[in-house]
């Protein structure tokens, strides 16, 4: 499946939705990458996201890691009650920039 | 047409700058916005034009061209000007100005002949296609010729990439992109509407150059979204002609046509053949040189869809098929042999009977050949024994590479380094400085003092460790820092605590999220309850009880599953 990318306010949005699991996070991956590739910043919006398994986490890991070591920004908004919930278990709400919205980021200027 | 705010927001700002695009011909630019201007006199187009004499003679040799068919001979400007009417002038202007943009030598090393022979393949499947569309056919070679020409422009900006031409043209237009973005960090689809809009194009041919890969923002208008989608299978169809795997490119064309235009797979191969025959009359109506065609009918050999015809016997098929199974039946057995070892492999690194120690036992089940999940535990004094258990993100081979090494790291500094938590930050900038693909491991690590049954506790991201007592929940212990492997600094703080005659339970995610027999995962709630129905259970037979009760015996696992119990002295 494809994951539809918005361009807002100079961040490339990734919107992930529904399960994602060893099925689709090879889809997941390859969008949030082609966007940092591009040299884009990037913005994963979870909020429709109802379950993530490790696998859908580790292409959010590979997202972070390559923002960094590329001086790229990488953040999480909107993250829904389900991802939140893997992400504070597994203690990433500690490593990922999370944003209520991609309002807030732009408020809160970085 | 699109609206002008929704193509302001639509443009988002990406690695190729205004600034570094070739600078637009102005003069055919100039006619080209003139065009588009309402209510603009014929006479001040005809004498935009004449004012340039190579354009006035490319006007009326395209004018008067049998691909372009107009219905009578136009000798001059202002005739060419009525008989074209302003869109038609509009377009071929934009057609020429775009070729004379970069000049044959303009991208050194680099053949642009090559280039605009595929971008004419383009145009041609465009304009056959306007009548399955109801466009406009001039309209739609035009989007055909220009749609790609941003591959040109990171051509142009990046020479050094030139050498990947042939990668790049052999690829399927969905593949080629992918590629861009390794060498370019752009994709010629964005670098086209960047362009588009750098120079001032009309609104319409920005969108097809921009949205022939992704599709349009929703509020385009319908005409616009369907010279996107004739854009994408005039992609597709030029690929047929250029790619590798032709093949995959025929099959493609035939889905869209279908999808888009309910043309039948006779019809897609009609138009196909068309292609090949109506480019050298188009190079010649433009201009162009392009080389010899093949023939869709060589395209169909080299796809290698006509076996029937190939004067195969049937026995001769028989035996290609026998061959081809057999080998694949050998690089089974082989694949087979090697997980065997690597199954045997990681098994030696998971305690076992010969090396059981007291009060410690433990179960791992996979789900493939091989687990990312293992645990492991040693005796590191007189009473005490240093255990964990981990989970590395993902499954298979690397999965189970990665778990090779964490459990061999465990093993090797956790000789010398008894403080769990600084065990786990020595292997988390270890596994850090050499982590692949976002790969990360979720782990506890503990020393237990059977004596006292005292334990000290660490946990890398790891689901909660259970404390129960004999029937009773005694404590939890989340993670307090994250998985290893993703940020080389992260600390991982202890937690010590008495067993007090309890036992404590370690488990991989397999476990609850193992689906039982109603369907349901087990979950968090779930656990406490089948561990407290187990807990009278002897140690060592208690792991397979549990898992056997929320697995059944067959164990069709979606998922590792590793338990690992420590128990108090009682």
């Amino acid at each position: 499946m494809t994951f539809p990318v918005e361009d807002r306010q100079g961040f490339s949005v990734v919107l992930l939705n529904g399960e994602i699991d060893l099925n689709n996070s090879p889809d997941a991956r390859k969008v949030i990458l082609n966007n940092l590739k591009k040299k884009h910043h990037v913005m994963v919006d979870l909020s429709d996201v109802a379950y993530i398994d490790s696998s859908g986490v580790a292409s959010l890991v590979e997202g972070f890691q390559y923002a960094r070591t590329n001086d790229l920004e990488f953040g999480l908004v909107g993250v829904s009650e389900a991802a939140m919930s893997v992400l504070r278990l597994a203690r990433l709400d500690q490593v990922f920039t999370i944003y209520a919205s991609l309002d807030e980021r732009l408020e809160d200027g970085g | 047409m699109p609206d002008q705010q929704v193509m302001e927001e639509t443009v988002a700002e990406h690695s190729v700058r205004p600034s570094d695009l070739p600078a637009p011909p102005k003069d055919a630019i100039r006619i080209v916005q003139a065009c588009s201007r309402p209510g603009v006199d014929s006479r001040d187009l005809a004498h935009l034009v004449a004012n340039d004499p190579v354009l006035t003679a490319e006007l009326l040799r395209i004018s008067n061209s049998a691909y372009f068919g107009l219905v009578s001979q136009v000798k001059s400007v202002s005739r060419a000007v009525t008989v074209l009417g302003n869109r038609a002038l509009r377009n071929l202007m934009l057609c020429l100005s775009m070729r004379d943009a970069l000049r044959s030598d303009a991208i050194p090393g680099f053949n642009i002949d090559v280039y605009w022979e595929d971008a004419l393949r383009r145009a041609v499947s465009a304009r056959m296609l306007a009548e399955l569309a109801s466009l406009d056919p001039e309209e739609c070679f035009t989007a055909g010729l220009l749609q790609d020409f941003g591959l040109l422009v990171l051509l142009f900006i990046n020479p050094e990439q030139v050498e990947h031409w042939d990668r790049l043209a052999a690829s399927t237009p969905g593949d080629r992109r992918d590629i861009e973005i390794d060498l370019f960090h752009s994709t010629h689809d964005e670098v086209g509407l960047t362009l588009a809009n750098s120079w001032d194009l009309p609104q319409d041919l920005a969108f097809a150059m921009g949205y022939h890969h992704d599709g349009p923002p929703e509020e385009t208008d319908s005409q616009t979204r369907m010279l996107c989608k004739v854009a994408t299978c005039a992609d597709w169809m030029a690929s047929v002609y250029r790619c590798a795997d032709k093949r995959v490119a025929i099959q493609q064309v035939r889905a869209l046509l279908a999808e888009n235009f309910d043309a039948s797979p006779e019809h897609s191969d009609y138009l196909l053949q068309q292609v090949a025959e109506s480019v050298a009359e188009a190079a010649t109506a433009m201009g162009m040189r392009v080389g010899e065609q093949q023939t869709f009918d060589q395209v169909l050999r080299e796809a290698n869809l006509r076996l029937a015809e190939e004067n195969l016997s049937y026995q001769e098929l028989t035996w290609r098929l026998e061959q081809a199974l057999g080998e694949r039946d050998r690089y089974a057995a082989e694949l087979n042999r090697e997980l065997e070892l690597a199954r045997e492999v990681q098994k030696s690194l998971l305690p076992d009977a010969g090396t059981k120690l007291a009060g410690i036992t433990g179960l791992n089940l996979s789900a493939k050949a091989v687990s990312g999940d293992f645990f492991d535990y040693y005796r590191v004094g007189e009473n005490k024994m240093a255990f964990c258990l981990a989970d590395v993100s993902g499954k298979g081979m690397n999965a189970a590479l990665l778990m090779a090494k964490t459990a061999s790291l465990f093993r090797c500094l956790g000789k010398g380094i008894h403080d769990p938590g600084k065990l786990l930050a020595m292997i988390n900038r270890e596994i850090f400085e050499t982590s692949v693909r976002g790969m990360f491991v979720t782990m506890l690590a503990g020393v237990v003092d059977q004596a006292s049954g005292e334990v000290i506790l660490a946990s890398a991201g790891h689901l909660p460790a259970v404390h129960m007592g004999c029937a009773a929940l005694i404590a939890e212990y989340p993670a307090e820092a994250p998985p290893l492997g993703i940020s080389p600094d992260s600390i991982f703080p202890n937690n010590t605590f008495e067993l007090q005659g309890g036992c404590l339970y370690l488990y991989t995610d397999g476990l609850l999220e193992a689906r039982m027999e109603d369907g349901s995962r087990l979950e968090r709630d779930g656990l406490i309850r089948v561990l407290k129905e187990h807990a009278s259970i002897l140690l060592d037979d208690r792991p397979l009880a549990i898992t056997d009760s929320v697995v059944g015996t067959d164990r069709v696992l979606e998922d590792d599953l590793t338990l690992m119990i420590i128990e108090g002295t009682k």
